[in-house]
């Protein structure tokens, strides 16, 4: 165990305390803590949309196999298997496995009678009816008989649960839907009016800020899916997984940047580009603020081919790896998939290495500490 | 401020946003490097890192996080995922018994 220090709190002590979090840091890590809330609700299940994404490819009437008895599996697996999974899984970051089954017994509720796929009514009303679950348990368990615990505790999950069910299918739900609808159609009116492009300046930046999952996940995920039930596919979720603009970054690092990211930046670009996992051109970027510029216009530029090509993936393709993207792209719309992420890559890296002065301004620091240590010796 | 002493840390903690991405990524490569030590090293969600964890690795952008999540226990933020010095730091700590401070 760590051990606290002593509170005597000698001089050197509070010297080497860090000073408390100003109100831009703790109001970001708040951000980032309701969108990790968000993104722990999905994140868990991406593998039931992987399966999902897959079996949609393969087996809708333009996939790549048409099969009709296949594709009965489409419908049910976004419209109720992935909300439940989100309500279970918010059930349970509220309130262990009880919260979960009682969420999940709550998600059903808004799942049915909607027409849209209800990810954010279950992100709602799951962790509520946990939440219910654990102040009802609070108040009521003190109070139980002994002998009676385990008759309380299924009957109360089963009551409680079932009456979040009513409520989510006549109060919740409805909302929900009509909260989606209009959210969905003012990223078609982005679209319509050519648009779009604009979000990458809070994506990007936001991104970097580490709330990569909360917006993709969090925002991106519910709107793809509800237009990918009408359309077949959507460019929702692109936006935040397009790999280019990071790609782009740290190539003009590792071309360009100081000496450590030139060592570091290799291995990071197949850790970012094949693995997905993008978290690891932020510290890139946090160290040279000025680099952001570099992937918000690659951003714009990859969103904007997209929009052009009309491009767009079946499910979310998560983690954000060239390979994932390829997987969950419709039949037909790689080319447009690919043209996007290489457009965003190569204005990144064109932008980035500018910033960067295209390591001038490296190479004349290297060359003055190497004179300057040969002029000391 | 927290400290520990490198002998004491039997787990660390490698924590990230959802604890399933860079954490996983991070705690392979600290596993080569401390299981040796006798030393278990784990990937979770910044919000929920596990009780018995002596020392939390995360990036430094995460790190106020991490301490609400567990005040008490040793978080040593870094800024890169590749080539920290904080990965280094951790590793000399546990291989030579010395103290080690967030």
């Amino acid at each position: 165990m760590a051990r606290p220090q002593s509170p005597s709190g000698s001089a050197a002590d509070t010297s080497a305390q860090s000073p408390p979090p100003n109100r831009l840091q703790s109001a970001r890590a708040a951000v980032q803590r309701f969108g990790g809330y968000l993104s722990g609700m999905v994140m868990p299940n991406i593998g039931a949309f992987i399966a999902w994404g897959l079996i949609t490819a393969l087996f809708i009437p333009d996939g790549w196999f048409p099969n009709e008895t296949l594709a009965q599996l489409v419908d049910p697996m976004i419209g109720t298997l992935l909300p439940l999974l989100i309500g279970y899984t918010g059930g349970r970051l509220v309130y262990e496995q009880r919260g979960a089954v009682v969420g999940a017994v709550a998600t059903i509720g808004v799942v049915v009678g909607s027409d849209v796929p209800m990810f954010l009514g279950a992100m709602i009303i799951g962790p509520l009816a946990a939440y219910l679950t654990k102040l009802l348990d609070k108040v009521a368990r003190p109070r139980i008989h002994a002998g009676f615990e385990m008759l309380y505790n299924n009957f109360s999950a089963g009551i409680l649960g079932g009456a979040m069910a009513v409520v989510g299918l006549f109060g919740i739900g409805p909302v929900v839907q009509t909260i989606t609808e209009v959210l969905g159609s003012g990223v078609q009116a982005l679209i319509d009016l050519q648009l779009l492009p604009l979000v990458s300046f809070i994506v990007e930046p936001a991104k970097v800020l580490f709330l990569n999952n909360a917006i993709n996940h969090g925002v991106f995920a519910p709107l793809g899916a509800a237009r990918v039930s009408e359309t077949g596919q959507a460019i929702e979720f692109l936006i935040e997984t397009n790999p280019g603009p990071g790609l782009g970054v740290l190539l003009a690092c590792m071309l360009f940047g100081p000496k450590v990211s030139r060592s570091t930046a290799p291995g990071a670009i197949v850790i970012h580009f094949l693995g997905g996992i993008h978290e690891i051109y932020f510290p890139y970027i946090l160290a040279q603020p000025k680099l952001i510029v570099a992937a918000i216009a690659g951003g714009i530029t990859g969103v904007t081919t997209f929009m052009l090509l009309g491009a767009g993936t079946v499910s979310t393709p998560s983690p954000g790896s060239i390979i994932a993207l390829m997987a969950v792209t419709p039949r037909g719309g790689h080319l447009s998939v690919l043209a996007g992420v290489a457009a965003a890559t190569i204005v990144s890296f064109i932008v980035a290495s500018l910033l960067l002065g295209f390591g001038r301004p490296e190479r004349n620091k290297e060359k003055a500490q190497r004179s300057n240590a040969e002029a000391q010796q | 401020m927290s400290s520990i002493n490198g002998s004491d840390i039997k787990k660390v903690v490698v924590a990230c946003d959802a604890g399933m991405g860079s954490s996983v990524l991070l705690t392979s490569q600290m596993s080569k490097s401390l299981s040796p030590h006798g030393v278990a090293v784990e990937h979770a969600s910044v919000d929920r890192i596990p009780d018995d964890a002596d020392l939390v690795l995360c990036h430094s952008g995460l790190v106020s996080r991490a301490r609400s999540a567990q005040p008490g226990t040793v978080v040593i933020g870094f800024q890169m995922f590749l080539g920290d010095p904080a990965f280094a730091r951790v590793e000399q700590a546990v291989r030579e018994g010395e103290t080690i401070a967030d």
